[in-house]
């Protein structure tokens, strides 16, 4: 009887060690899961920036609402090392650690992890006046990034999130907004997501437009673009750099497919002309941007499978007045001026397949490849008659075309990258990218990165990349056109980076940042006015260093500010000597201040100093002159009724802000805005 | 004048804030000890801040209902909210999960050292002033724990966490 009790007692005892252990089991797996969640958000989110292997500043958007910024081209002036260009066409780039300001592909925009970069040109300024509201967050990378998708960032990679980003408790909040302020500028937007178990849609939409004219000039022709005998008709006035736009962004997800399309319907003033000559106010250039990406993402066990498809369209069109009246060419005299209207469409297909795979202890290994094609699927060119110099246009598509109608390139990319996690301290990434394209080929390039965490406060970072541009449309097949000549022989530009990184985490939402870089730069592109055909004629050594520090004074404010410094040489092919980099600002400092008057209140400044840039070979003029603007904002954001209202004032002190324009272009550098003023508000649901 | 009057409050970490709040209950509930804690049988999940932080608390404690609902696993619960000021030696909790405070977290190891309280961390440098847990996202989520501060007799975790953590001596 008593052994029968025991007996019982004892299977008792064990079945509640069992169910006991069952519960610990099961409440460490919880936990396990639960920090598998928040990593997979802080690595999406870039929350744990500090510890990847790659050089990133992260900003929220509504932390740039709080300051006033307008829009992505606002936000990445506020980027260590990051300094703006622009062109007779007012195509804007961001330029990184003194990357070639002509080459604007040297940095690639993604936009939900799709890649906006046009064919023409290579650039994305289209999306530059992407309104903050409609921004999640902005990451850019400095220097090549990351290597896992295939594309070759080169100086920098910027990734704009939108509020389609979704995690489970991190959900964002439907809402509109609307904008007014200086030069008529109007905007109005609005955010939705619909969702159920198993399906998520959600759309983002903006107008916006402004009548923004800024004096220029004078213009080209004084500089002999036309001829001497034609330098008596160049002008000044108002350069047209106004803005008509509007997008519509889808992002649908279902099960384990989702599908990402937008349309961008963007429309600017002629700028300084695109034959450098004054334009008219109504004269225009059109940039639309499509796109619409399939894709499917499947984790099964250890293996990740990413597979996209996509398609993008976009063009440069444009219709302006190109040259002034009573112009004399060869003896032709064009009395009441001459017209043109160009139109270059293209077309990219693409496909990606990618497979992650962790089943063996301590590495990740990521293999795929990526194939592209790139077509112009139209293309128009009509000028006034250059025979008879009459203004009414004739079509020279086919006699005359300003462009290669035929331009076609293949592109095939394999990648292979292993992420070795040594021990809980030190890890590395290496792998490469091989590339062969239609024309000339990067061929095999490489990346290595360490990283290695100290302690949770202090982190080491190591990295070299080799990477590559690829030659834009305009580069390669611009042709009969005075300003610019393409050819295909070109090879790609190329770049070997080697960067380390100290990162001290002071507290969870304190940190300083210091990095140096050095930029082994061979074949830049250039072309000139005096030699219009683009070619690999410069190579450059860069190096410089970076200094971030984000934290805060008091408990009620917030501080963040950075300097970049960077110099270097070039060395000219044709000229067989040493430069110093042009248009480069060797000292840039940035930083911002938010001072919480309360949990409603803020009040808010930005400011910004570029250093003076020294000009181009064989330039005369003086540098470009150094400023310093000061931007500040108020935002009231009322908890009860959810909506916020922001004032700010930008370039405050009113300063002259000016892009430096080429030789023989125009004489005075590009003015930017001045003294401007912006009231937004929002309301979220 | 009018300023004098209006508060601020800490900056902190939105994700970070969830990861906590997400992660620290489940914690306690590998305390083998844990029933010696509860409070009329209930679990104190006590969360102290100060004035200026007294939105951040109220978002936290939101939080968790949405997560955990009513129990933390088989344990009633309730979150108090109280100001740093207001912490003493004669208050019944289980834990205290203490946010930002220039002057109060050494006030708050003591407490719990006496009583045997868990005591979490929003900022990981507060575990060098006597605080037992916190939780970092680096590149990946990392549990910290004090091993000095697990001196005391009434806490008492299982292995298996002891196992996932990462020591700060």
């Amino acid at each position: 009887m008593l052994n029968k009790l025991f007996n019982t007692t004892l299977l008792f005892s064990s079945l509640i060690c069992v169910v006991l252990n069952a519960q610990t089991e099961n409440l460490l797996t919880s936990i396990s899961n639960e920090m598998e969640h928040f990593n997979e958000v802080a690595t999406t989110t870039k929350q744990n920036e500090h510890y990847q292997p790659y050089i990133i500043s992260v900003f929220e958007g509504k932390e740039l609402e709080k300051l006033g910024i307008l829009n992505l081209k606002e936000a990445l002036t506020l980027v260590p090392g990051v300094d703006m260009a622009t062109d007779n066409a007012n195509t804007q780039t961001p330029i990184f650690r003194g990357s070639n300001p002509l080459a604007s592909g040297q940095s690639k925009l993604f936009i939900d992890g799709i890649l906006v970069n046009n064919v023409f040109f290579d650039a994305y300024s289209e999306y530059l006046s992407f309104p903050v509201e409609m921004i999640k967050r902005v990451e850019v990378v400095r220097g090549p990034g990351s290597k896992v998708d295939g594309i070759n960032a080169y100086a920098g990679s910027i990734n704009v999130i939108t509020y389609a980003e979704d995690f489970k408790g991190f959900e964002s909040n439907d809402k509109i907004v609307f904008k007014y302020g200086s030069y008529n500028y109007k905007m109005g937007g609005f955010i939705k997501t619909y969702k159920t178990d198993n399906l998520k849609i959600f759309i983002d939409f903006y107008y916006q437009k402004d009548d923004k004219k800024l004096p220029a000039g004078p213009d080209g022709l004084s500089q002999g673009v036309f001829g001497a005998n034609n330098i008596s008709l160049s002008k000044s006035g108002d350069a047209p750099l106004w803005l008509k736009e509007y997008s519509i962004g889808l992002n649908l997800t279902y099960k384990d497919f989702f599908l990402k399309a937008r349309t961008l319907e963007h429309t600017q003033g002629s700028a300084y002309g695109i034959n450098l000559a004054l334009p008219q106010d109504s004269d225009r250039m059109k940039l639309p941007s499509q796109y619409l990406e399939l894709g499917y993402n499947k984790k099964i066990n250890n293996f990740k499978i990413d597979i996209k498809a996509g398609i993008k369209y976009d063009a440069f069109n444009s219709k302006s007045k190109l040259i002034p009246n009573d112009l004399n060419i060869s003896g032709v005299i064009f009395q009441d001026g001459g017209y043109g209207e160009h139109f270059a469409a293209q077309r990219t297909i693409y496909q990606s397949s990618y497979l992650k795979y962790s089943g063996i202890a301590q590495h990740t290994i990521t293999a795929g490849y990526r194939f592209i094609k790139e077509q112009t699927i139209d293309m128009s060119s009509k000028l006034s008659n250059r025979l008879t110099g009459d203004v009414a246009l004739v079509d020279y598509t086919d006699t005359l075309a300003f462009f290669n109608k035929d331009a076609k390139r293949y592109t095939y990319i394999f990648s292979l990258q292993d992420e070795f996690q040594l021990s809980r301290t030190v890890s590395f990434i290496y792998g490469f990218n091989y590339e062969q394209t239609s024309y000339k080929d990067a061929g095999f390039e490489p990346k290595m990165s360490m990283v290695y965490q100290v302690d949770a406060q202090n982190i080491f970072k190591a990295i070299y990349s080799r990477s590559h541009r690829n030659s834009s449309w305009q580069e390669m097949f611009t042709m009969n056109n005075l300003a610019r000549v393409g050819t295909t022989s070109l090879n790609p530009e190329k770049v070997d980076t080697i960067e380390f990184a100290y990162i001290k985490k002071i507290s969870s939402d304190s940190y300083l940042q210091s990095n140096i870089f050095y930029l082994l730069n061979k074949d830049q592109i250039y072309n000139s006015s005096a030699d219009p055909k683009y070619r690999n004629v410069v190579d450059t050594d860069i190096y410089g260093f970076e200094f971030e520090y984000k934290g805060y004074i008091s408990s009620a404010d917030q501080l963040y500010f950075n300097y970049s410094y960077t110099t270097g040489k070039s060395y000219i092919a044709d000229e067989n000597k040493n430069k110093s980099l042009p248009n480069i600002a060797n000292h840039l400092l940035k930083g911002y201040y938010i001072y919480n008057l309360n949990t409603s209140l803020s009040l808010n400044g930005v400011a910004k100093y570029v250093g003076s840039k020294d000009r181009v070979s064989g330039d005369t003029r003086e540098k470009v002159k150094d400023y310093l603007t000061i931007d500040s904002s108020l935002q009231y954001k009322n908890q009860k009724y959810n909506y916020t209202l922001s004032l700010s004032i930008k370039n405050m002190f009113d300063t002259k802000v000016t892009f430096p324009s080429p030789p023989n272009t125009y004489v005075q550098d590009y003015e930017q805005e001045r003294r401007s003023f912006y009231i937004a508000f929002k309301k979220e649901f | 004048m009018i300023f004098a009057t209006l508060v601020h409050s800490h900056n902190y970490d939105q994700l970070l804030l969830k990861a906590q709040a997400s992660i620290f209950p489940k914690i306690v509930l590998l305390d083998k000890k844990l029933n010696e804690k509860l409070v009329d049988g209930k679990i104190i999940y006590t969360i102290a801040y100060e004035e200026e932080d007294y939105f951040t608390a109220q978002e936290i404690a939101k939080y968790m209902k949405i997560n955990f609902k009513e129990n933390f696993d088989k344990y009633n619960y309730k979150v108090n909210l109280i100001k740093f000021s207001n912490l003493s030696y004669d208050m019944n909790t289980t834990v205290i999960y203490a946010l930002n405070s220039n002057e109060n977290i050494q006030k708050v190891a003591n407490i719990a050292k006496k009583k045997g309280i868990i005591t979490f961390s929003y900022d990981i440098n507060n575990l060098k002033n006597g605080l037992l847990f916190s939780l970092m996202l680096e590149k990946t989520t990392v549990l910290y724990l004090n091993k000095e501060n697990l001196d005391n007799e009434k806490i008492d975790f299982i292995d298996s966490l002891l196992q996932m953590v990462n020591f700060i001596d």
